[in-house]
């Protein structure tokens, strides 16, 4: 029995192999993409599931509320797990990460580099996430004040051919004993690291870890088993609220501790500041997710259109069978069997597109995934199920709508089913519901996509490009004039800065105080502290009073730069008034002469983004406080830049020969930031055209069948007198209706969720009328083409031709 | 074998009833060889499907073997059938994408027979309409009586006591209708009940019996009530 349905499959398949053609590798397409997607999806759901006990570990992060809003920050204050670990029975251990840049310089026996995914950690750390040691002990490689774990390839790298363990590294001149070697740590861990040192090696001194306000930890719970977490965290909550609430309360704002679950770090803290974690999107990855299964709704109306449609053909054989004998279950079972057998082939096709495009998803995502059924056979086997499963989804309805044909009809030569009505209805729905799917991803791609052209092309009020930058280590820090002039003296060096806050770099956050009659105002505000050239460098552009000026000499001790922002909303009224205003700010380390820098406002910069443009731009005030200089930066010139560079490099060997110099252009840190944006919009693009193209295949299979079921009735038309126009017409308006009604259908939906998208950018792009004019001209653009192929072929044909072959 | 009683058959058209079949009441016996004729449209084919169960009557009762047939639960009514009935059309109504000697086999899937069985049943089918040679050619390569001796083929492989037959001949010249003729009048003496609807006096003459229709009725019919 199943010999037979086989045969009359696989000689269906033949016979019709255009209709097979456009079915299979549309299913094909779609599943290509659900499962490449599904790749992605899988692995980001990965993250942390490899640590025991997981469950019971949280990450602390708190609400920040005030007049800006709410900002979910991941680092909190050092007192979060001491009071946490004393105080509640049902914490069973705490570990904290003091939060740095992770950048230290290692050096042994003359191999010496920058290494940039250091953590500093509690010795508690290994306790709570059990990685695995190659050599050394996780319980006491914490230990002590100099010790260091590092990581296989740091081992490699720094000891090629000794045994690490208990050698000495210097790191940042300060020598380590290398206490543990990490095997190779799993990739689905939200930290990324090649080297641990202790907390202790941090050197911060006792009464700065005690306090509440000090947000520079990040800090992991481990609970018992059972515990009511809700309840610690409200517990914790009120504890917190009478510890800091002097602190915050202040001025109306609120400061709310939470408790993260470990498995939700990656994926759901895209929103968070502060944070060290590898991140995820959970939003891209849902959306994601609802893509792909658009393109494989629609794939699957195909096969359901296509195989209604091509069921009338088919409809001689069903009166036959039913009259030598078959019952309607050994019917449905036959022609379900005929869409799993193409959903089988399809899954294959697509198996093997997956395992081909891999790579280059693995190079796009960053990530290492792998996929190869033949040799993981549960894998292979959810590929069948799913095969299996797609099969009887798409093939049920054709199934049922044909079984049901009654012999008498098919047998008397008439149409299967007392009205075609019923089912050119349901295509019609099918074709409207897919054209919405693809209509509603044009319109989100083509905003997504302005959206980033608007990221990238907007004016951010500096000169982001060919600015060179790095840090200065201790005694360069402390003079920083001698090489600014030495650098200068290149001709491709235009200008050059030093300070501390360089736009999308580390950025100090502090308060300035305004003096006032009523006393005085607390303004937290973004501090730059810079140097006469800064501006200059930067490309900032003052708007009124002026730059700071060697001419002044009481500028390095009196003046303040202030931004648009903070002309707002410390009140100052319009910038030209702004000028001359008292502004105070307490000294990072108060000299004993003038510990409060006191001084009025001299000049006013239009606001520039020094953040990514997700956050808007807040209070900006530019100082000179040498002190605090730790970063130098540069405008250098395109032309000839590998010959400034090299120059660049001599010159710091001069002058600071133990520390390698370690360089970064500033707008690498600004693409970075629109990264995940970027790649989701390329990632809309690949879809939406996949999207586009499955349905325009459905479209195209239908097309076909109807021009090819009215060939009789266009050699009649032609003969009575149809010009080939009418005919083209005639078969295209069929076509073209539904596509406008799906226009219609997701244009609010589109307009909706492209909205709420757009809420979460402070500077974002307008929904325009045009964005949806196009749209809908571009999909009937798109189906008539498709439609038109058949219908000009049938307009053109010989109709002597057509009626004598019917 | 076959008792119909009061079938009414009917459509509407413009809200009122057409009759199409009106107070029919025949009876077939075992081993009879009947002919049904009537002008064109008088429903002799209707007749036959309602005999084939392929339509149903809007009134009246149809006797199987003695079983009601319209008052079996739709498997058993088609297992009765396919166990008993077999049917040939004008039109042949082959499978193209099978066979000859694929759409032979079908009947015989739907109805489980081991492969073995089948192979047999087949073989000595193809043997005995002289279609050996045929078998793997698909219908569209066969001529109009070679399709119609396959069709009859496929009708007989399952055994049937009643061979109904739907101007078998329409579509064939004499010669080969003489054939298939021949073919009915042995299956007949073999012990197979035929009922077939000819316009052909000549081929009506092979039967034992003559039904003729006029108009959804009964004409001459020898009244066997
Ligand atoms: N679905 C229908 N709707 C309306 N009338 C129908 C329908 N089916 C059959 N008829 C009518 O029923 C009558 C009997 O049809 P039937 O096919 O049984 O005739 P017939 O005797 O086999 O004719 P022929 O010799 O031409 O094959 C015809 O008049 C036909 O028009
Ligand atoms: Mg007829």
């Amino acid at each position: 029995m199943l010999k037979n349905y086989l045969k009359t499959a696989f000689r269906n398949l033949w016979r019709y192999k255009g209709f097979s053609l456009i079915n299979i590798s549309s299913l094909a397409v779609g599943i290509t993409c659900c499962l490449i997607i599904g790749l992605f999806v899988w692995d980001e759901l990965k993250y942390d599931k490899f640590i025991p006990e997981g469950e019971n570990i949280y990450r602390m992060y708190t609400e920040d509320t005030d007049v800006n809003g709410t900002t979910s920050t991941a680092s909190v204050a050092p007192m979060f797990a001491t009071y946490l670990q004393s105080n509640y029975p049902e914490v069973e251990s705490t570990t904290r990460l003091l939060m740095f840049n992770g950048k230290l310089l290692l050096e042994v026996n003359g191999i010496s580099s920058y290494e940039n995914k250091g953590l500093i950690a509690d010795s508690s750390f290994f306790t709570m996430f059990p990685l695995k040691f190659l050599r050394g002990d996780p319980k006491t490689a914490l230990e002590g004040a100099t010790s260091v774990v590092i990581s296989e390839t740091l081992a490699k790298k720094y000891f090629p051919d000794a045994d690490p363990i208990g050698k000495i590294i210097k790191i940042d001149k300060t020598d380590f004993a290398v206490k543990g070697v990490l095997a190779e740590i799993p990739e689905h861990f939200h930290l990324d690291l090649q080297y641990i040192i202790p907390m202790p090696a941090a050197g911060v001194e006792k009464e700065r870890m005690e306090r509440w306000t000090w947000n520079q930890f990040f800090t992991y719970v481990k609970v018992k088993p059972g515990t009511n977490v809700q309840l610690l965290q409200s517990k914790f909550q009120a504890a917190v609220k009478k510890e800091v609430h002097r602190e915050f309360a202040a001025d109306g704002s609120s400061y709310v501790p939470f408790f993260q679950p470990l498995k939700d770090i990656h994926l759901k803290s895209s929103e968070f500041i502060y944070d060290n974690a590898k991140r995820g999107n959970s939003v891209y990855v849902k959306g994601l997710s609802i893509i792909v299964l658009f393109v494989l709704i629609i794939a699957c109306f195909n096969f359901i259109n296509l195989a209604t449609a091509r069921s009338f053909r088919r409809a001689k054989e069903i009166g036959v069978r039913k009259v030598i004998g078959a019952h309607r279950s050994q019917l449905i079972f036959q022609f379900t069997g005929e869409t799993i057998l193409f959903s089988v082939i399809a899954v294959v096709l697509a198996a093997l597109a997956a395992y081909l495009l891999l790579p280059s998803l693995n190079a796009f995502t960053g990530k290492s995934i792998s996929f190869n059924p033949i040799t993981d056979p549960a894998l292979g086997a959810f590929l069948l199920a799913t095969s299996v499963i797609i099969g009887i989804l798409a093939g049920i309805y054709p199934a049922l709508f044909m079984s049901g044909f009654q012999p008498i009809r098919v047998l008397k030569g008439l149409k299967p089913v007392n009205s075609g009505g019923s089912t050119i209805g349901l295509r019609q729905a099918l074709v409207i519901v897919q054209f919405a799917l693809s209509a509603l991803l044009i319109i989100c791609t083509i905003i997504v996509y302005n959206q980033m052209n608007f990221l990238q092309k907007k004016d951010l009020g500096f000169n982001k490009d060919q600015i060179l930058y790095f840090d200065l280590p201790g005694d360069l820090a402390k003079d920083p004039e001698t090489l600014k002039s030495e650098l200068l003296k290149s001709t491709g060096i235009v200008s050059v800065t030093a300070g501390y806050g360089l736009p999308g770099d580390q950025l100090a956050g502090d308060g300035v105080i305004i003096p006032g009659k009523e006393g005085d105002r607390n303004q937290s505000v973004n501090l730059f502290i810079v140097d006469h050239d800064y501006i200059k460098t930067m490309g900032l552009k003052v708007l009124t009073g002026r730059d700071f000026s060697k001419e002044f000499k009481t500028d390095n001790e009196e003046a303040f730069i202030i931004n648009e922002t903070a002309v707002k909303e410390m009140g100052f009224g319009s910038t030209e008034q702004a000028i001359g205003q008292r502004l105070k700010w307490d000294k990072w380390e108060p000299d004993s002469i003038n510990p409060v820098k006191k001084g009025k406002v001299i000049g006013v910069v239009k606001d520039f983004h020094y953040k990514s443009l997700h956050e808007k731009v807040s209070s900006a005030v530019l100082i000179i406080y040498p002190e605090a200089t730790v970063k130098m930066a540069m405008k250098v010139k395109q032309e000839e830049l590998p010959k400034t560079l090299d120059y660049i490099k001599t010159t710091w060997t001069k002058f600071s020969p133990a520390y390698p110099l370690d360089y970064k252009f500033l707008d690498e840190n600004f693409e970075a930031m629109y990264q995940s944006e970027q790649k989701l919009s390329t990632l809309l693009w690949i879809f939406t055209m996949m999207a586009i193209f499955v349905g325009c295949l459905g479209l195209f299979g239908l097309a076909a069948f109807n021009a090819e079921q009215r060939t009789k009735e266009i050699g009649i038309r032609k003969v009575l007198g149809a010009s080939s126009l009418d005919i083209v017409t005639m078969l295209s308006k069929n076509f073209l209706k539904p596509v406008l009604i799906a226009s219609i259908i997701a244009f609010p939906v589109a307009w909706w969720l492209m909205k709420s998208w757009l809420e979460d950018f402070p500077y974002r792009i307008e929904i325009t009328a045009w964005v949806f004019l196009l749209t809908a001209a571009a999909s009937l653009l798109i189906a008539f083409l498709t439609v038109s192929f058949h219908a000009v072929k049938a307009a053109i044909s010989n109709p002597v031709k057509s009626l004598r072959t019917e | 074998m076959i008792q119909l009683k009061h079938i009414f058959h009917w459509v509407n058209q413009g809200g009122k009833r057409v009759f199409i079949l009106k107070d029919i009441n025949m009876e077939v016996n075992e081993g009879e060889f009947i002919s049904v004729m009537g002008a064109s449209g008088s429903g002799k084919s209707t007749l036959l499907h309602i005999l084939g169960t392929i339509q149903e009557p809007n009134e009246g009762d149809y006797f199987l073997k003695g079983e009601s047939v319209y008052q079996l639960k739709e498997k058993q009514r088609s297992l009765l059938m396919k166990q008993n009935i077999g049917i040939v059309f004008q039109a042949y109504h082959l499978i193209d994408e099978l066979t000859v000697y694929e759409n032979i086999e079908t009947p015989l899937l739907y109805l489980n027979i081991p492969a073995s069985e089948r192979k047999a049943r087949v073989a000595e089918m193809l043997d005995k309409f002289q279609i050996v040679g045929k078998k793997d050619l698909f219908p569209s390569q066969l001529s109009g009586g070679q399709q119609q001796i396959v069709g009859i083929a496929r009708a007989l492989i399952i055994e049937p006591t009643l061979l109904l037959a739907d101007e078998p001949t329409g579509n064939l010249n004499s010669k080969q209708g003489e054939e298939i003729m021949n073919i009915f009048k042995e299956l007949n003496q073999e012990g197979v009940t035929i009922v077939q609807v000819t316009h052909s006096e000549k081929n009506a003459a092979y039967g034992t019996r003559i039904i003729t229709l006029s108009d959804g009725q009964i004409e001459h019919a020898k009244n066997d009530q």
